[in-house]
């Protein structure tokens, strides 16, 4: 019972080899499940829109047209229209809501000793999914029975015949076919997705106001600057990255985001509310014109690959800067 | 000199607790504002069908022909969230009701069932994704991380199309495996992978190296190491990653609402735009739809609010 001294050796080495090479696969085993199920989901369809985008259903079945649909798409004036209602939600939805975000951030950033509990109460609308928000407002501005209907209808304060706001008319355009001034429905739905997103983006900003040092503030203040100035030419400056990412947040919650159109107005009345998102659902799934919308989900998928790419920028450059 | 310098200062206190007084109330004043729609939902789901039909429409109804307001005149009831459930009687059950609502007894629980699978099956992908990213350098990790940085940014609307002709192909090609719940889960997983995979990567930076590394020569094998000592270190990221999912989950419409073929499986959120449809005259049965499928997830989140904000600050800052 006395092996050589090798044999025992040799194993242990091997065994440590094979130990070290399975070690090795150790991560790719570890991310397979994950790329696996991305490029089922995220990266197949991704090309497969491409593809539907060049197609025509006939009664045969698919056929290739080529660039046909981005050409009746682009030509189209539902589009145009469309685009000029997303603008102008984006416009007024990440404007009223980073404006408002800042404000109750910068009195947030006071620690008073209540912060925790108004932070808590402030979140609470963004835990409610946009279909339900959508409803919530809805019901306060039921015509005729909303809680908010009885001052809003009323001509006097709103002339000619008060605002009826699921159901008036959008003023007649001030620009030739360009949706401004927004219908009573649009400013409405703006006022809804902002209150939904106002907590997230006031926390996005409070946090970056948590970054900068009190002496900064405390040593301008002895200098002599007042509140205004110290916001103006301190605050503001030092968390102007973190505004640009909110705002690429924002326009990209405000580009895909279409359960509140859905409950709350439901594009309408007439098309005044139709935006990109929802003219995408339109296309798609009630002409039931695949190809067409598979067009039109390319060019918003490039816009979002777009603004993600210029907030990743952004990113960057603040963390280098930090 | 001196005596102007704590003058000064005895102002400048003064005028502190003056404008700490006055920040709280605009927060006080704030609070009640973005609190109010949710108020009058509360509010309207407790009202009866003849008072959410009056014109001019009242807030509470409280109302009697001689007063205005008489507290003890209320005509509170649970009308809206009794029609919602359908509660009706039947033989040979434990409570001697059965509820026939299909908010209650299909859309919700099939609600449960996708929010709490996909976000297991994120919580553990994401999690042995993300130790690998934080852990290992490999071939291709800087490029497939980026690619996934840049998948966060394909929203699932753009996705629908493709998916919803994928599933239709899986249907016509294989009927017989072919099941809507497996598919939707499927999805998404894959929607919320992405983020959840760098928030992971995040929290697991932060879990010091030496740790693992006084394991492996205490004898432990690498995935011993992360069961025994990683995991338990990173149990709050992993929780937060699920609430998130969950949170994603519980609120998604559009996907359930198309992908989902036999109305049976859609999730509550079809359920209540399904409602809205129905009953927009019966504002309190909407309130009571509204309040009945929301109030989980408002107490999810009171519950783990810190869970939340620190994923949420995470993903934003690094996504």
């Amino acid at each position: 019972m006395n092996p050589p001294a090798s044999a025992p050796l040799a194993k242990a080495s091997d065994h440590k080899r094979t130990r070290r090479r399975r070690h090795d696969l150790l991560p790719f085993w570890l991310i397979l499940p994950t790329v696996l199920v991305l490029l089922a989901v995220q990266v197949y369809p991704m090309f497969y829109t491409v593809v539907l985008s060049v197609q025509e259903r006939q009664p045969a079945g698919w056929q290739f047209v080529g660039l046909k649909n981005f050409d009746i798409l682009l030509s189209s004036a539902a589009l145009a229209e469309s685009a000029g209602h997303t603008l102008i939600f984006l416009v007024g939805y990440a404007g009223l809501t980073l404006i408002l975000a800042f404000i109750i951030a910068l009195l947030l950033n006071r620690k008073s000793r209540f912060s925790g509990l108004y932070i808590t109460l402030l979140f609470i609308p963004w835990i409610l999914a946009d279909i339900i928000a959508g409803a919530v407002f809805r019901l306060m501005v039921l015509p005729d029975y909303g809680i908010f209907s009885g001052i809003l209808q009323n001509p006097t304060l709103f002339p000619p015949s008060g605002l009826s706001v699921l159901t008036a008319d959008a003023p007649r355009p001030w620009f030739g076919s360009f949706p401004f001034p927004p219908s009573p429905a649009m400013v409405y739905l703006i006022l809804a997705a902002s209150w939904r997103a106002l907590p997230f983006i006031t926390l996005l900003l409070l946090a970056a106001l948590q970054t900068i040092s009190n002496e900064v503030i405390e040593s301008s203040r002895i200098d002599g600057a007042n509140t205004w100035q110290i916001t103006r030419h301190i605050t503001i400056p030092l968390i102007l990255p973190t505004m640009v990412v909110a705002l690429f947040n924002l326009t990209l919650s405000g580009i895909n985001g279409v359960g509140m159109v859905f409950s709350l107005t439901g594009g309408g009345p007439g098309t005044s509310t139709t935006v990109l998102s929802y003219l995408l659902y339109s296309i798609g799934w009630e002409s039931l014109d695949f190809g067409r919308a598979a067009a039109l989900a390319l060019m918003l998928g490039v816009i979002n690959l777009a603004l993600i790419g210029g907030t990743l920028r952004v990113t960057r450059v603040q963390q280098r800067s930090v | 000199m001196a005596l102007s310098s704590t003058g000064q200062s005895g102002f400048s206190i003064s005028r502190r607790t003056r404008e700490e007084l006055l920040a709280n109330l605009a927060l006080i004043i704030i609070v009640l504002v973005a609190l109010l729609p949710i108020g009058t939902t509360v509010l309207i789901s407790f009202k009866r069908e003849e008072d959410v039909t009056r014109k001019p429409p009242v807030i509470f109804p409280c109302d009697t022909p001689t007063a205005k307001f008489d507290l003890t005149a209320c005509r509170w009831s649970l009308e809206g969230y009794e029609r919602v459930i359908l509660p009706m009687p039947a033989e040979n059950t434990p409570l001697g009701f059965e509820l026939k609502g299909r908010m209650l007894n299909t859309y919700l629980p099939n609600t449960v069932l996708y929010a709490v699978s996909t976000a297991l099956l994120v919580m553990i992908l994401a999690g042995l994704s993300g130790y690998a990213f934080s852990r290992y350098r490999f071939w291709g990790r800087d490029a497939l991380m980026i690619a996934i940085l840049a998948i966060t940014g394909v929203p699932l609307l753009t996705n629908l199309l493709a998916l919803y002709q994928v599933g239709a192909s899986i249907r016509h090609v294989a009927e017989q495996i072919y099941n809507d719940r497996i598919f939707i889960i499927i999805v998404y997983t894959g929607f919320y992978l992405p983020m959840s995979v760098w928030i992971a990567k995040g929290f697991f930076d932060a879990i010091p190296r030496e740790l693992e590394e006084a394991a492996l020569i205490d004898g432990c094998s690498p995935l011993q190491g992360l069961g025994r000592i990683i995991m338990p270190l990173a149990t709050p990221g992993l929780t937060a990653i699920f609430l998130l999912a969950f949170v994603g989950v519980w609120n998604e419409f559009i996907a359930g609402y198309l992908l989902i073929t036999r109305n049976d499986l859609k999730p509550a959120m079809f359920g209540m735009y399904d409602f809205l449809g129905q009953n927009i005259i019966n504002a309190q049965v909407v309130a009571a739809a509204c309040i009945i499928i929301a109030l989980p997830m408002v107490l999810v989140f009171l519950i783990a609010r810190q869970s939340f904000f620190r994923a949420m600050v995470e993903g934003a800052i690094k996504g």
